[in-house]
């Protein structure tokens, strides 16, 4: 079914749209319970991008990223029968992957991502050096928007987290909360305090 | 302190975007960003700022998924068969174990008149016969900690990428 077609049905009938969902969820909880293979493919096909996407913006390194969308896939594979399908598939797997980095930064002490399991510290945030190139901006520099996408490097990773997850994934509030295994006033004053940093890294990169 | 009409609408602005704001906050900012300039500027610029953080071109390398789809199938088949070596020992232990209650009386006069014929003690005894009921749950034991350990040297090269690549 096509993204338009079910976007259609959720506007005519949201009761229907909301069973039907259910119905999705459940399918993959069976199938993730079952380690369905096929069921896998057909995930990581149809979640490439948004996962990729996430990891990218969270660790802010494209060799990263790749490492943790692998290792996403095969903790969904090991741990697939703690889904339970209340939530929504995506929420579940940004948190797998969310506490995948984690624990890696943890252990490795990353300084740029250490933030993300104790950032309630609201330490202000500095600048990075801007000589200093990382690999995400060098990817970027080859996009012709290079300035305002090498500004948002700008942002601490906590802040890119929750855009990311608001204003590119459009989860909900609590969807992201669940994520961040967070309380719902600590997401919000991220999403505005990130919204600002976004605004004042945007402003700068232009001046 | 009293707030401003234009800290009210740099408020209601980002709420409208982080939680949502009432029809009727919706109204009063629109009307104000039509007569205020700089509000109109600030929203325009918050507006252009979610633009650029939606247009970051992300592009998934190309054979990622592929790799990721082998890695889980190949993960997928060594679980599965781990499982079934597992289903194995467990069958394995649980017969033994059966075969030991039953042949428990047996193994106990066996063990008796071995005590009795050379003079071993019945503390030694006991011990003995413990022991060997003991046998089939610490092989089962020394079998599941192999395992274990089999699958964890076969996770640690990648895991060590990774973090090698974090620090």
């Amino acid at each position: 079914m096509s993204a338009q077609a079910l976007t259609l049905m959720a506007a005519r009938s949201p009761l229907l749209f909301a069973g039907l969902m259910t119905d999705d969820r459940q399918t993959i909880a069976l199938g993730l319970r079952r380690r369905d293979p096929d069921l896998l493919d057909q995930l990581i096909e149809q979640y490439q991008q948004r996962l990729y996407r996430y990891l990218l913006f969270l660790t802010g390194n494209p060799a990263l990223a790749e490492d943790f969308f692998q290792e996403t896939w095969i903790r969904i594979l090991e741990r697939g029968d703690q889904y339970n399908a209340k939530s929504k598939f995506e929420s579940w797997l940004f948190a797998i992957a969310r506490n995948l980095v984690i624990d890696a930064s943890r252990r490795k002490k990353f300084a740029s991502l250490e933030a993300l399991a104790d950032p309630e510290t609201q330490q202000p945030y500095e600048p990075p050096d801007l000589h200093s190139t990382s690999a995400l901006q060098m990817l970027l520099a080859r996009e012709n928007q290079q300035a305002v996408q090498v500004s948002l490097l700008k942002i601490p990773a906590y802040y890119r987290e929750v855009l990311v997850l608001r204003f590119h994934e459009e989860l909900g509030l609590e969807e992201i909360a669940a994520v961040l295994a967070a309380p719902l006033s600590t997401v919000k004053s991220r999403l505005y305090r990130g919204l600002a940093a976004l605004k004042s890294a945007l402003s700068e990169g232009a001046a | 302190m009293n707030e401003t009409l234009h800290q009210r609408a740099q408020r209601l602005l980002a709420e409208s975007l982080v939680e949502g704001i009432a029809a009727t906050d919706q109204s009063w900012l629109t009307q104000h960003l039509r007569e205020c300039p700089d509000c109109a500027h600030e929203a325009a610029a918050t507006q252009e700022a979610l633009q650029a953080l939606r247009g970051v071109p992300v592009s998934v390398p190309r054979d990622l998924v592929a790799r990721t789809q082998m890695r889980v199938r190949l993960r997928a088949q060594e679980n599965g068969e781990t499982s079934r070596s597992n289903v194995l020992l467990w069958i394995i232990t649980g017969a033994s174990w059966l075969l030991g209650v039953f042949s428990a009386p047996l193994v106990w006069r066996g063990f008796a008149w071995f005590g009795g014929h050379f003079g071993v003690p019945r503390l030694a005894l006991e011990m003995g016969f413990a022991l060997w009921w003991g046998i089939p749950a610490l092989l089962a034991v020394a079998a599941v900690l192999y395992q274990r350990a089999a699958a964890q040297n076969l996770a640690g090269p990648r895991a060590q990428r990774t973090e090698n690549r974090l620090h």
